[in-house]
């Protein structure tokens, strides 16, 4: 049976190609940064693992009944044995505690210091300001604010690579997650709340960011694309945002947070985003704002009534 | 009304006008009602031409027998485990069929054959039948049964109200299942995620069944745990000191402790969110104060505590069974206790790590991460020591030991994704992926490993005749590949960034591991298949399959030193424990008749229809309160308080079984045990006995004694 479990997943693994195994495939350094302590983290637990699942294999094997090995029905005690058993899980865990305080600390999501890491810092352009984005999260999409450029995104992550990109997050409803497997890991969305996040993207390319917590009935089309630019890319990108046709003011807002299926996985952009957005909603949502979800709204997803709710 | 409700209320039928209103027509849970009114049917019938309803009522219905509740409980979890499967081949066939925007749609989704909400409530009653209503009554029934046995007591200290926590968990069952045919279920994850589970977000019935039908069955766990611990501490025959209480009682003296001390704050929790639904309160809105962390905190409070809950059992089980089919002592007894009770004194302190990705402070995470893994030192520690045990053995690979050995491997491989979980930076990337989905189920599924040993270990001593080995090993091998097949690829699909709770699949790249999971699934169904056909052939083949006290014949515990079945009396005589493993040294010390010197008097509680009335009654309130119709939920409140007070003056509560009468039952058993001796089986623990081995399918009949 072990040797079936060792078996199986290279099997698998065989079968497809490396790119869709995104943990594996980090495209920034705190990605990497993550993979590299689940790394560590593996192989100090293989060092008991092994030992361990070979001996057991081992041992059902050499006292097998038929086989009439050595049999000692009493003997139940060794005060050396005794300290190994205690003794190596004691070390095992002393080891990863210590990697997990420094892991936890170099990707902490209120301040990586992978971040300001010198090989990092030296990659990052020069002197430039980190790119602010708050993230709000609705039933069911993601709206991407960029309060320094006065515009918005939907359903759509834009950024330029070596820059510094840093989060602020919060929810008009319910609980999400905000993830992108190649960049950054999770991080929750909470209504009434504020929580941070910080990244940067390496390579220029387009990734999937997801929504990683239930939400109700829209959650599993709440995928988001991700798009790392290079400077001049992104420098076009946001020109042609701000050129844009939709307003975002409160009451637009209001309307785009009215629970909605992104069954197409459509992008919006908007121009000229009233300032304030991310604070404003946060204390709409403290103040008891609400914005309810009909009953049994993806019962039936054929209906008229769920077609005029979707993009 | 406090809140404002979407649809209909009526003060005489509540909200029961939605279901009018608003169509529950899918043909899947239309076929499930068919099936379970022609069940239905054929039990009526069967009973009422067998004229089974006086038995039933009086052996059954009525019963304080700890071992007759303790059967009750597997049924009723076995019961609630297939219907939990059924769940996940609902949700593991949706996602098969629902990948790539191209992918079709039937019945009102879009893709596949469940919508959303179908879906949503569909792994939200899996999660918690399997969790609270699936394997934790198939724990408390073991337990019921194996403990008073393995301490020489006549009964639990409260029979009474042991015959009250199985109705209360079998009027939860009643009340998740009743949700599949009449309004819906919870939509929002078996942990109840808020304020998914606020009114606003969940306006249906679906989250008050959750909450009263986890109400209700945590309830009857927590008396469970208040009578099984005083029963340990009270009710220990003579001569059994602490030093000398079997591991499975000891493991069960520390997971009652959890859930004596957690399943309250899991009680108030809901009881505050019911107070937000109902009442329009806001502990755990968003708005107003509310603090939704809060609520997420204190059921992990109780969430945590509870995997050790069911994971403590096991370790008692295997504890049990691998010195047995070794035929050698558990090595370090002492380590073994004192590890059970440092996980269960570190179960209380890991919470926090189901949602390190909240946002908190890198150093309050680092807290939660270390103290997680401080419970690996104990497990680990188990695993060495089952081994150890299992070194210079004579090893024997009897259906429960193949249970105890997978249950081994699998520790090992979730104790090594559960050291990555526990990691914060590694957490990040696999948190709500599918990785940890297969994670906890590896946890899970070694608690039903070491179920199905227990069940198949201790089958014998209840029934008095073994399961079928041949059937039993069958399912065994399907349901370990049906394991292997799912799990695997399920591991593998969150490195490849799956997450979970998914009703529609946007990345075709998961596609081929999906269809793999699938192929578990089916082996998971053969497996099902063995199992039904293993306990109907062994009743069929009762005859052949009869044991004596030691059905396997190496046993070393106290509960072997008496009849199988066993009498309703438990032991004959109050046994006087002279050992720690007491019946492998009275084998040892040609101790083993089970004739005493003379017999006594034996006084045995009587039977009482209250409890399974006061069970009826908190169903019949539970659905008053899910369906806000205020009028039947006072009156059944009123009934079940005037119920208790009646009962509590009721002095008469036990009778006398006179020694003569003992005398005469005890004759019958030996009669019985001399019958399978001269039939080539094994009676007590000694030699095998003369004549022609009737059974040559049991191993141990080919083996040399010790």
């Amino acid at each position: 049976m072990t040797r079936m479990l060792a078996l199986f997943p290279l099997l698998l693994l065989s079968g497809c190609s490396d790119k869709h195994y995104w943990l594996f495939d980090p495209k920034g350094p705190i990605a990497s940064a993550e993979l590299h302590y689940m790394i560590l983290d593996v192989l100090v637990m293989l060092v008991v693992i092994i030992p361990v699942t070979a001996l057991t294999i081992w041992v059902l094997w050499r006292y097998r009944a038929a086989a009439q090995a050595r049999h000692e029905p009493g003997w139940a005690h060794s005060n050396v044995l005794e300290f190994v058993v205690w003794g190596v899980p004691l070390v095992i865990v002393a080891i990863l505690g210590y990697y997990s305080y420094v892991g936890i600390h170099a990707v902490n999501p209120y301040g990586p210091e992978v971040l300001a890491k010198k090989s990092v810092v030296e990659t990052t352009r020069q002197g430039i300001a980190p790119l602010e984005v708050d993230v709000i999260s609705t039933d069911w999409q993601w709206l991407f604010v960029y309060p320094k450029l006065h515009i918005a995104s939907a359903n759509e992550l834009v950024v330029p690579t070596h820059v510094p990109v840093h989060f602020r997050l919060t929810s008009t409803t319910v609980t999400n997650n905000f993830f992108i497997p190649q960049l950054v890991g999770q991080i929750y969305a909470m209504p009434g709340m504020r929580t941070k996040q910080a990244m940067i993207a390496d390579h220029t390319g387009e990734y999937h960011g997801l929504a990683a917590t239930l939400s109700g009935p829209g959650f599993s089309w709440m995928d988001f694309k991700v798009k790392a630019l290079n400077e001049q890319q992104f420098g076009q990108w946001v020109a042609g945002v701000k050129g844009a046709k939709a307003q975002l003011t409160y009451a637009a807002f209001d309307k785009f947070a009215q629970p909605t299926v992104n069954t197409s996985g459509k992008s919006v952009y908007f121009a000229n985003v009233q300032p304030g957005l991310f604070k404003h909603v946060i204390q709409e949502v403290k103040a008891g704002k609400v914005y309810p979800t009909p009953y049994a709204f993806t019962e039936n997803m054929q209906a008229p009534e769920f077609t005029e709710r979707t993009n | 009304m406090l809140v404002n409700l979407q649809g209909p209320w009526d003060p005489i039928f509540g909200r029961l006008g939605l279901i009018l209103q608003y169509q529950y027509n899918n043909p899947v849970i239309f076929f499930a009602f068919e099936l379970s009114l022609v069940g239905g049917a054929i039990a009526l019938f069967w009973l009422t031409c067998a004229g089974k309803w006086r038995t039933l009522w009086s052996d059954w219905l009525t019963t304080v027998d700890h071992k007759k509740i303790g059967v009750m409980y597997i049924i009723v979890g076995l019961v609630m485990l297939f219907r939990g499967f059924f769940d996940a081949v609902m949700i593991r066939t949706q996602q098969a069929m629902a990948v790539g925007a191209s992918s079709p749609g039937f019945m009102g989704a879009a893709h596949g054959y469940l919508p959303p909400y179908h879906l949503d409530q569909v792994f939200t009653a899996h999660g918690m039948i399997m969790i609270l209503l699936a394997v934790t009554p198939i724990l408390v029934g073991i337990m019921n049964i194996v403990v008073p046995l393995q301490i020489g007591a006549r009964d639990m200290a409260y029979p009474y109200l042991n015959a009250l926590g199985l109705w209360l968990t079998v009027s939860a069952a009643a009340l998740v299942m009743i949700s599949l045919f009449v309004g819906d279920f919870s939509h929002a994850g078996w942990v109840g995620l808020i304020p998914l589970t606020e009114l606003p977000y969940s306006p249906g019935v679906g989250v008050d069944y959750w909450i009263w039908s986890i109400q209700i069955g945590s309830v009857g766990t927590t008396l469970g745990a208040v009578n099984l611990i005083a029963t340990i501490i009270k009710m220990r025959a003579p001569g059994m000191t602490w030093g000398r209480v079997p591991v499975f009682s000891w493991t069960t003296l520390a997971t009652n402790i959890i859930a004596l001390t957690s399943f309250p704050v899991l009680g108030v929790t809901l009881a505050l969110l019911t107070f937000d639904r109902y009442l329009g309160t806001h502990f755990f809105t968003a708005s107003l104060g509310g603090d939704l962390m809060m609520y997420t905190n204190l059921f992990w409070i109780w969430g945590h505590p509870e995997v050790y809950f069911v994971v403590l059992p096991a370790f008692g089980m295997i504890s049990e069974i691998v010195p047995t089919f070794s035929q050698k002592t558990l090595f370090g007894y002492v380590t073994m206790v004192v590890a059970s009770m440092a996980i269960a004194a570190v179960s209380w302190s890991v919470w926090l790590h189901h949602f390190f990705t909240m946002g908190a402070g890198p150093n309050v995470n680092a807290y939660f991460s270390i103290a997680t893994m401080l419970v690996g030192i104990p497990t680990g520690v188990k695993v060495f020591n089952w081994l150890f045990t299992m070194y210079r053995g004579r090893l024997r690979f009897d259906t429960p030991m193949l249970w105890a050995i997978g249950t081994i491997f699998l520790l090992i491989s979730g104790g090594m994704t559960g050291m990555m979980l526990a990691v914060p930076a590694i957490n990040y990337i696999v948190h709500n992926s599918v990785f940890v989905i297969a994670h906890f189920h590896n946890m899970f599924l070694l608690v039903a490993y070491a179920a199905f040993a227990g069940v198949t270990f201790w089958f014998p001593k209840v029934f008095g005749f073994k399961l079928d080995e041949r059937l039993g090993k069958r399912f065994f091998w399907s349901f370990t590949l049906g394991s292997i097949m799912v799990f695997i690829p399920m591991y593998i699909l969150g490195f490849m960034g799956m997450t979970r709770r998914l009703d529609y699949i946007s990345h075709p790249a998961w596609y081929p591991l999906i269809l793999a999971e699938l192929v578990g699934v089916g082996f998971y169904a053969v497996s099902v298949f063995f199992f039904l056909a293993q306990v109907v052939v062994s009743i069929r083949n009762r005859h052949d399959l009869r044991v004596g006290a030691d059905a396997w014949g190496t046993s070393r515990s106290l509960e072997w030193g008496t009849h199988s079945p066993v009498p309703f009396y438990n032991f004959a005589v109050t046994p006087m424990v002279h050992a720690r493993d007491e019946w492998a040294w009275r084998r040892e010390n040609k101790l083993d008749s089970l004739k005493p010197d003379h017999y006594v008097d034996i006084h045995m509680p009587k039977n009482t229809m209250v409890p399974l009335i006061l069970g009826m009654l908190s169903l019949v309130l539970g659905f008053a309160l899910i369906w806000r119709i205020w009028w039947l939920a006072g009156l059944s409140f009123l009934a079940i308080i005037v119920a208790i007070v009646v009962r509590s003056f009721e002095k008469d509560t036990g009778y006398i079984i006179p020694a003569a009468e003992v005398a005469a039952m005890e004759q019958d058993y030996l009669d019985r045990a001399r019958e399978v001796e001269s039939a080539g089986e094994k009676v007590g623990g000694g030699a095998v006995g003369g004549g022609v081995p009737a059974a040559s399918r049991a191993p141990w009949n080919k083996l040399k004694g010790d």
